[in-house]
């Protein structure tokens, strides 16, 4: 690894400042992930802003929302009592994340910034248009068990691996951000970007921009939300498929029902179109199945991940028949 | 005797080793040292044309990077050196991560870095890399270490002809590696005409011989230090090229050297359990007698040697069948010559002990009855009864404290909520060794015994199962017996390997206690001084560290007293042959299986196994969990991934090749035997190492198939093969 230079912000403007007017800089919170990819070679940087100093980690629940400060660690978001009552697809796709010594160092922001798990990205002697665009993508005629079957492209498969965004994704949250050009806003729908021929390019974020906090909508829906992960090994291992669903009924027939996948798209998968399906209906297995059919139609397997097509419609059967109460 | 052997002893270094008080190899600081790290080449096959070290040289703190232009001319060693070439001798490259530059660099990181520094471009040619793309090319390898990779008894093509049912299968598994948590690594120290390395090694002799010849040197110039082992299962038996080139590089440098293989770097520099195919046919009566068993392997061997390491010894012993054919294939890929994993027998018995099952079935005949109808009471060595093998024994205990007799015999029958059950077993057994062996023992002045002996602590539990023999043996309490291990300046003993340590090691030890136990009576019994004086030596009991006369206990001395008067130490070996054989088990498996979602879970392992007397039961029972738990690791996910165009392995870490955590791993109930084999020289001990977990893979791929019905014949069973 490259000897970097490091400084400490003291707020959320001086962090954004420092980062703009130095070169090659980025932010680092928790380092988990950040520094495996400093020392795999993955990512370079001369200079490391460390935000951990920010008064942005508090987590808060009122009648309208769920805010996270981008510097909440996983674990105490994980166990927040209001969290674990309002939203508890959030809890559990956080406690179903790593280990719990990575969660007690892991923050809300570098989760949400985690890069692909694709080993020929993280491996800097191999070919990767995300890491050094242009030089190929190996995973598409190689190893690519853990990719994306759906919104990838000829540039890349990889996935998108936070837990956590998954599970956001189907609330609707909104992630803010301060940088250079002021506070904004950006629907997570709108945060994560599809590969297309630009893999570098993952998120709308832009240069020196800081995450500082997370809202989440507190609906009667959010409530009723569930976390489903499926893995290679029981604990401690990224999803080969997961789904995180809300799911209200009244009767046997969806009022309303959110849904978002992971594993399986090169982001977070949101299908509105697939929810639309189900919505007024009453919530049977074949209504399920129709659903997920329509969730698959455009899904582009390849060599060793053709599985997850099958995978993420029995797991989306699972999840909304475990909520439904369908057995 | 005073009864410490089979106790349950806890580890003696059990402390040191918790508190950081033990020093492994990498943990040692010593003066002037250099950081040594490698480049590693980026292709599988060719030739470097160019290395520009220009950059990397510039990065503060390098001292020199070296390549192949610099490297002293070393002799390629033979066995116990893994490989059949020397890196940076020349310019070919063989497989992708073989050394091509050896950075030297005041800090770690300063040479990590510079080595990312260092270009190098390459001429590549075509490299073949999948098992399955070149199995038309598979050959009959030439004998590796004296064993021949075909062996026959009776025909067992027309036997197969003839018999009554057949199974035809093929089995398989995927490249695996070790990946002990502590890295390889060697630190080099020449002084004057010696080499001292401190090294992470399971054989401090054979590592000594590998490199006195790579450096054609007398092996008393080499000192080789190990004294503890953050686990190696193979990986650290064999020496390995880095060893080599650090020894090389502080030669060159003229300052000592130490080299910490990153833990990527160790997918490419220690071996691996190879890729393999298994045809098994097997024949058999209707009565569920076997009549043949044809197993022909294939495995990954390299383009330049075809060294098979997982052989398929059990198939030919493990029962009783007049027909046997086995035969070990290779393929030639251009990956790095693969090694000996933990346990090597469990590949073939992944086949044979699936066959059995698939057998079970076909015949309608219970698993377990189908194994003891076929049971082998002859020890294949000598062609007579087996003095002491208590398998049916081990099949009896396990099924009865698993709740055999309660199974349903058909696939599918067993629902528990939304799960379906399955019970499945398997036989286990594995090959030990006898490696010749010495030890030292020395009574201290103080009436403390140390004994020395260069075989390794490779984390069973070495250090306190030869205390407890040499305690045993002298008559001692625990903790006045200090044990000390991997050094080369101590007697030359076991490779801790092959499950070798302990029938090796364990009868020169007793017998040193038994002779220095010895030699103490006879000076108390002539000393005027010891209450003990006249005496008849074979009237003095030992108990304790005290001597007294037998039928008067007021006539007592002391090993401390005695010691003292005496003045001077009391120094023996001890020494003594053993014979080689098997250790046998089985093991029950009990496996659900949510069918949506194929979610598996392994629930329940029961285990018993036949080891002859156990030595102690806790490092006994810590055997059985590892080998259950590496079992399980290799049934349902460990799975080294290789690039198909380029051969670089794609997931060399371990936050991507999984291995089991604890929710993976129910607790195992471990059962003994525990009786003595009269045939062994240990205490009437055998190796027992590897042999559990040679059947797991098998019980719950067998386990699977009684769950759901779907029988599966390649590891890992991941959830996509069980939708
Ligand atoms: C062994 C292991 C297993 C794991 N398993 C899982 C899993 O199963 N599921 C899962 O979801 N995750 C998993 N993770 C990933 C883990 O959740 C992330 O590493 C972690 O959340 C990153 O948080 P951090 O604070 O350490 O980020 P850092 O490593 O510090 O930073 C990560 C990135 O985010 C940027 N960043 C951090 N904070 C901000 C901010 N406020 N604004 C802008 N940019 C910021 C950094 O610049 C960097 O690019 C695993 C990680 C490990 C090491
Ligand atoms: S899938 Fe994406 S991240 Fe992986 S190798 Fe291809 S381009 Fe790189």
């Amino acid at each position: 690894m490259r000897a970097f230079g490091y400084t400490v912000a003291g707020s959320p403007v001086e962090a954004v400042r420092i980062a703009a007017r130095t070169a090659n800089s980025t932010f680092v919170a928790g380092g988990t992930d950040l520094l495996n990819l400093m020392r795999d070679g993955a990512e370079t940087h001369d200079h490391l802003i460390d935000v951990n100093q920010l008064d942005i980690g508090e987590v808060a629940v009122d009648r309208r929302r769920l805010r996270v400060g981008a510097l909440a660690r996983m674990r105490h978001v994980a166990e927040h009592p209001g969290v674990r009552r309002e939203f508890p697809v959030l809890s559990e796709a956080l406690l179903a994340s790593a280990s719990p010594q990575v969660r007690n160092m892991a923050s809300i922001g570098g989760n949400l910034l985690q890069r692909t798990r694709c080993g020929y990205f993280r491996d800097s002697a191999s070919p990767c248009n995300k890491r050094v665009p242009g030089s190929g993508c190996p995973a598409i005629t190689g190893h690519n068990r853990g990719h994306a079957i759906l919104g990838g492209s000829d540039h890349c498969i990889a996935t998108q691996p936070s837990d956590l965004a998954v599970a956001l994704t189907a609330l609707d949250a909104t992630v803010h951000l301060i940088g250079p050009g002021g506070a904004r806003a950006v629907p997570i729908a709108d945060f994560y970007l599809l590969p297309g021929s630009t893999p570098d390019r993952e998120t709308a974020m832009r240069p020196d921009e800081l995450i500082t906090w997370v809202d989440v909508p507190r609906t009667a829906l959010a409530g009723q939300s569930r976390y489903l992960k499926l893995r290679d090994r029981a604990t401690f291992e990224f999803a080969v498929v997961s789904v995180a669903a809300a799911l209200r009924t009244r009767g046997r027939v969806v009022q309303d029902v959110r849904l978002a996948f992971g594993g399986v798209g090169t982001r977070p998968w949101r299908d509105t179109r697939v929810e639309a399906a189900l919505r007024g209906l009453p919530l049977t297995g074949q209504a399920i199945a129709e659903a997920g059919r329509l969730l698959v139609r455009d899904a582009e397997p390849y060599e060793e991940n053709r599985f997850k097509v099958e995978l993420v419609q029995r797991a989306l059967v699972s999840i909304l028949s475990d909520l439904g109460g369908l057995r | 005797m005073s009864g410490l052997v089979g106790q349950g002893v806890a580890r003696v270094d059990g402390r040191a080793k918790v508190t950081g008080a033990a020093r492994y190899a990498a943990d040692n600081e010593v003066t002037g040292v250099l950081h040594g790290f490698l480049v590693m080449s980026t292709i599988a096959r060719g030739e470097v044309v160019e290395i520009d070290t220009r950059a990397a040289l510039a990065h503060p703190g390098v001292v020199a990077v070296y390549t192949h232009t610099d490297m002293p001319k070393l002799t390629l060693p033979n066995f116990p050196y893994n490989r059949p070439f020397i890196p940076m001798q020349d310019t070919r490259v063989h497989h992708n991560g073989q050394p091509v530059a050896y950075v030297l660099a005041q800090t770690l990181e300063q040479a990590q870095e510079a080595a990312n520094l260092v270009k190098i471009r390459y001429r590549a040619e075509d490299a073949v890399t999948r098992l399955a793309d070149a199995l038309d090319e598979a050959f009959l390898p030439i004998k590796f270490r004296n064993r021949p990779n075909e062996t026959a008894r009776g025909d067992a093509a027309a036997a197969l002809e003839q018999a009554e049912v057949r199974i035809d299968q093929t089995y398989g598994s995927p490249m695996q590696h070790h990946n002990p948590i502590e890295p390889h690594t060697t630190t080099a120290v020449w002084e004057g005409g010696t080499l001292i390395l401190y090294e992470s090694t399971q054989g401090v002799i054979l590592a000594r011989k590998a490199v006195s010849d790579a450096f054609r040197m007398r092996p008393d110039q080499v000192r080789i230090i190990s004294p503890y082992l953050g686990g190696g299962f193979g990986a650290k038996g064999p020496t390995y090229p880095h060893t080599l080139l650090t020894a090389a590089a502080a030669q060159l440098a003229g300052r000592p050297v130490k080299l910490v293989l990153s833990r990527a770097q160790m997918y490419t520099s220690n071996g691996h359990r190879a890729e393999y195919r298994h045809h098994i046919r097997l024949g058999a009566t209707r009565q569920g007698v076997l009549t043949a068993i044809a197993d022909t392997s294939t495995a990954q061997v390299t383009r330049i040697d075809e060294n098979v390491y997982n052989g398929s010894d059990s198939t030919l012993h493990l029962y009783a069948c007049p027909n046997v054919h086995v035969r070990q294939l290779g393929v030639r890929l251009d990956l790095p010559t693969s090694s000996y994993m933990r346990s090597p027998e469990t590949t073939a018995h992944l086949g044979l002990e699936t066959a059995m099952d698939e057998l079970s079935y076909e015949l309608g005949i219970d698993p377990v009855e189908l194994r003891v109808r076929n049971h082998n009471g002859v020890n294949p060595r000598t062609g007579d009864p087996y003095a002491g093998k208590y398998l049916l024994e081990c099949y009896r205990a396990a099924a009865e404290a698993f709740g055999w007799a309660r199974r349903k015999p058909g696939p599918g029958t067993t629902r528990d909520g939304d799960e379906y059950v399955g019970w499945g077993m398997a036989t286990e057994t594995h090959t030990y060794g006898w490696i010749e062996s010495e030890v030292g023992l020395t009574i201290g002045l103080d009436g403390r015994a140390t004994l020395r002996a260069a075989t390794q602590e490779i984390g069973t539990g070495t250090y306190t199962v030869l205390t407890q023999v040499a305690a045993d043996g002298l008559g001692m309490p625990l903790d006045h017996v200090t044990t000390l291990l991997g050094d080369t300046t101590y007697p030359p003993a076991s490779l801790s390997a092959g499950s070798s340590t302990m029938p090796s090691v364990v009868g020169p030890a007793s017998q040193a206690a038994r002779s220095a136990r010895d030699a103490v009576i006879a000076l108390a019994v002539a000393d005027p001084r010891s209450p003990l004086y006249g005496v008849p030596a074979e009237d003095v009991v030992i108990e304790a560290g005290r001597l007294f006369a037998r039928g008067d206990r007021g006539r007592r001395d002391s090993y401390r007293d005695l010691m003292a008067r005496h003045g001077r130490l009391v120094e023996v070996r001890g020494s003594g042959a053993n014979t080689p054989g098997h250790s046998f088990g089985a093991v029950f498996v009990e496996v659900r299986i949510q069918p949506r979602l194929g979610r598996l879970r392994v629930s329940r392992v029961v285990t018993a196994h036949d080891l002859g007397r156990v030595l102690n039961h806790r490092t006994a029972r810590g055997q059985v969990i590892g080998g259950v738990t590496w079992g399980i690791g290799f049934a349902v996910m460990e799975h080294t991934m290789v690039d198909p165009n380029t051969a670089r392995v794609v997931n060399p870490n371990l936050s991507t090749y999984l291995v089991p955590v604890c929710a993976d791993t129910p607790s195992v109930e471990a059962l003994f035997v525990d009786r003595p084999d009269p045939d062994s020289t240990a205490l009437n001990a055998r190796g027992f190492g590897e042999t559990p977990g040679t059947g797991v893979p098998a019980a719950i791929g067998n386990a699977i198939y009684h769950a759901i019905g779907r029988r599966l014949r390649e590891v890992p069973f991941t959830q996509d093969k069980l939708l």
